[in-house]
């Protein structure tokens, strides 16, 4: 049986906020993203009295709440401390699986005895993460992944829950199928149109009807309402390997003018060309990404010849995709995605040709890595205003391919 | 047609076809052989439409003919029957009856009438090559084709008659590193040698292998965009490749300042044993030359590192050089003398291999960062 931890950060954003500005401690917030189009990501927990949730428009939040204080988000600061966090819960097991910029699971059961017991780590971990950042965290421990995040959830904020593997079956009976990780509303009405309501329903369910319907995830849906859960921890260093890098981005207004896409294209291909280069990938499969005003999204994607990572090759490859579509509406956000990857290996090209193009894009990379990104770029992105990430993607990791520097 | 052949001499005939015909499988006929028989000779043909192969064997026909027959399947039959005559029977309908001893196969083939033609070559002027230069040749240039579809035109080998010297030269190279061999043949120029062509990657397989078996002359000409290439009873036809060969000339290092005299044998050794521990993603090694010690290294950060030394002759500054280890290893491979000579300029640009005593031989190779 296995000691399986998961921390959840509450109100992240919104708390760390509060700690870095005291004046806001107390009070109302909420954070917003830095476009101009964004809306709530997180609210704080004394916003969230008065029902203000994540994904809210402004508007919608001010009418809960008037004294609602907005405060744009600060990504960069979000991924520093997540950042060291998540080095914090290393302390404790090298197993740690970041589960997004505020979750992480850790597998604690080679580490039971050096520190007395799962909950005395819990313990430890909270106050920790109290005394250096002024934090709260909700923790759960369970026998699983799935019931420790669970277990996290019964308790916000500051919370602590620990289910005993005796205890699993009556905790399950009425618990409600959308409390599980992996249930989502469209599922969870899927079933209750079966008549499942409960933990307890879904678990008795005939497994026969599940998988009918639902294939595989059919078995995976019934062994998840009886508590099982074999998926291990798996910390980044031992995860798959990354299969592609890519950048999206919703304009801030829509745009119907080729040259003025084409104009963002180029910003996106720089930053996914930056990524893939910076990692030393290069990748032969183009996507190319079109959400239309009324939110209709598009992908289309196209192998090329050769494996890229020059910023000018991606842009020329994701302009003949977008060229390749007629445009219906005005674009609202546009994607660039390098797929397809394998490792360059520092061969440098024979043919002087190439080869000046290779020493090019190097010591711009290299320019652009000490100055920050764009420092020096392409003439026609001059008039850019706010290039760059400005989101954190749910996939950010604090190592690797996945960190993504962000405004 | 009905013919019956010793079972050696038609495994010979069929094994030969097998690297010819289509895999793919889009057009069907072409996974196929064709069977002629006449006057005494059963004739094997074989095409994917780029490269094609046509031989004679001596057979006994009994009636004259002709039909296809997966040439996978017909040879996978021949291969496992007993040293004896074989009797093929081509029936109505395509059906196909081979028998040998107390075995009996019946398969069913395509008509003849869907096979693609198979050129007729007019034998106008033809350049001879002996089959061991030929062999030579492509054996110390072939390893450079770029394995790259995208880059079709770096997947062959260029050839071209210099007309200053009278030399004919092979050159491949895939962007990476570069080969290059000229050899003196006894040829009266044509426009295609001298203008230059380049031979597609199958085709020179195939063209290679003809010129391993035994010795004997090879003749070279060109039919259209076709290069046809003839030896005793057998004839390969391929599709010129229809592409611009990049200019190889300014890649060759003109200045040889740093210069180094390095036993073959000794290097390929410990460039064998310093892969082990190169990084599997780049094969890169790190060569370290020093007065007259050249150093060389590896490592990876998942297995650990290796080095050795190795005395050589050379005294110019120190320089320290990051090289794909298998681009080097091919170059050692096909050297016949005991010693070469690596000409570098710096960690940059691009480095000249070459054997000892000039014999037409040189290899380019760029550096990699390490």
């Amino acid at each position: 049986m296995k000691t399986i931890l998961h921390v959840d950060m509450n109100a992240f954003f919104a708390a760390v906020e509060q700690q870095s500005n005291p004046a806001l401690r107390g009070r109302p917030i909420a954070v917003t993203g830095s476009e101009q189009r964004s809306v709530i990501l997180t609210a704080s927990y004394e916003a969230r009295a008065f029902g203000v949730k994540t994904g809210m428009t402004r508007f919608e939040a001010f009418e809960r709440c008037r004294q609602l204080i907005l405060v744009p988000a600060n990504n960069r600061l979000y991924t520093h401390v997540s950042t060291e966090i998540m080095a914090l819960l290393k302390d404790y097991t090298p197993l740690v699986e970041i589960f997004s910029i505020d979750e992480a699971f850790l597998d604690l059961s080679g580490s039971l005895r050096l520190f007395s017991g799962a909950e005395r780590i819990a313990y430890l971990i909270k106050s920790r993460i109290k005394a250096r950042f002024g934090i709260s965290c909700s923790i759960g421990i369970a026998p699983n992944k799935l019931l420790a995040k669970l277990a996290s959830e019964q308790h916000k904020p500051d919370g602590l829950t620990v289910f005993r593997s005796t205890e699993i079956p009556g905790l399950l009976e009425n618990m409600p199928i959308q409390e599980l990780c992996g249930i989502g509303r469209r599922l969870g009405r899927q079933l209750q149109g079966l008549g499942i309501f409960t933990c307890g329903q879904l678990g008795r369910f005939p497994l026969a009807v599940l998988r009918k319907k639902y294939g595989v995830i059919g078995d995976q849906l019934h062994a998840m309402a009886r508590g099982i859960d074999r998926s291990p921890v798996v910390p980044e260093e031992s995860s798959a390997p990354i299969k592609s890098v890519g950048h999206s981005r919703t304009l801030r207004d829509d745009l119907a003018d080729r040259q003025a896409i084409c104009a963002f294209l180029l910003q996106l291909a720089e930053m996914v060309g930056r990524r893939a280069r910076r990692y030393q990938v290069s990748g032969r499969v183009v996507t190319l990404t079109v959400r239309y005003a009324d939110f209709t999204t598009l992908s289309r994607q196209q192998a090329q010849a050769d494996y890229l990572a020059g910023s000018e090759e991606i842009y020329r490859a994701s302009v003949q995709i977008l060229d390749s579509l007629a445009l219906e509406q005005p674009v609202r956000l546009l994607g660039v995605r390098l797929s397809d990857l394998r490792f360059k290996t520092g061969q440098l090209p024979l043919f002087p040709l190439e080869r000046r193009q290779y020493m090019l894009t190097e010591a711009r990379d290299c320019v652009n890595d000490r100055y920050g990104d764009f420092t020096v770029m392409f003439g026609s992105l001059l008039e850019q205003k706010g290039k760059g990430s400005h989101v954190i993607s749910p996939a950010w990791r604090p190592q690797g391919v996945r960190n993504v520097a962000v405004q | 047609m009905n013919f019956t052949i010793e079972k050696e001499v038609f495994l010979k005939g069929l094994a030969r076809v097998q690297g010819i015909v289509e895999k793919r499988n889009t057009i069907p006929v072409l996974s196929n052989v064709l069977l002629e028989g006449a006057d005494g000779e059963l004739r094997l043909t074989a095409t994917d439409l780029e490269v094609g192969m046509q031989s004679t064997y001596p057979a006994n026909i009994r009636k004259p003919g002709k039909v296809t027959v997966s040439a996978k399947k017909l040879y996978e039959i021949i291969k496992e029957l007993p040293d004896n005559q074989v009797s093929f029977n081509a029936k109505e309908n395509c059906w196909i009856e081979v028998e040998c001893g107390k075995a009996q196969f019946n398969i069913v083939g395509l008509s003849a009438d869907e096979f693609p033609n198979f050129p007729k070559s007019d034998k106008g002027q033809f350049v001879t090559l002996a089959s061991s230069l030929c062999k030579e040749m492509i054996e110390k240039t072939f390893f450079a084709v770029s394995q790259d579809e995208s880059k079709y035109n770096l997947n062959g080998i260029f050839c071209q008659l210099q007309e200053n010297t009278g030399h004919l030269r092979l050159v491949a190279t895939d962007g990476h590193r570069l080969s290059m061999i000229d050899k003196s043949i006894a040829s009266t120029a044509s426009p295609q040698l001298s203008k230059g062509f380049i031979l597609p990657r199958k085709g020179i397989l195939e063209l290679k292998k003809l010129a391993e078996e035994g010795e004997g002359e090879l003749q070279l000409h060109f039919m259209d965009n076709n290069a046809v290439v003839s030896k005793d009873r057998t004839v390969i036809i391929m599709r010129l490749v229809d592409g611009e060969f990049p200019d190889y000339s300014r890649v060759i290092p003109k200045t040889n300042e740093q210069q180094a005299t390095i036993a073959v044998g000794s290097l390929l050794h410990a460039l064998r044993r310093m892969i082990i521990l190169s990084s599997e993603k780049s094969r890169g090694v790190k060569l370290n030359f020093k007065n007259n010690l050249l150093e060389l290294s590896s490592s990876n950060p998942e297995l650990g590192d290796a080095r050795e030394e190795l005395d050589i002759e050379y005294q110019g500054l120190d320089l320290s050089v990051g090289f794909n280890a298998r681009y080097l290893l091919d170059i050692l491979q096909v050297q016949d003398q005991d010693k070469i000579c690596m000409i570098l300029k710096d960690n940059l640009s691009p480095g000249l291999v070459k054997p000892i005593k000039e014999d037409g031989y040189l290899a380019v190779i760029m550096p990699m960062r390490l």
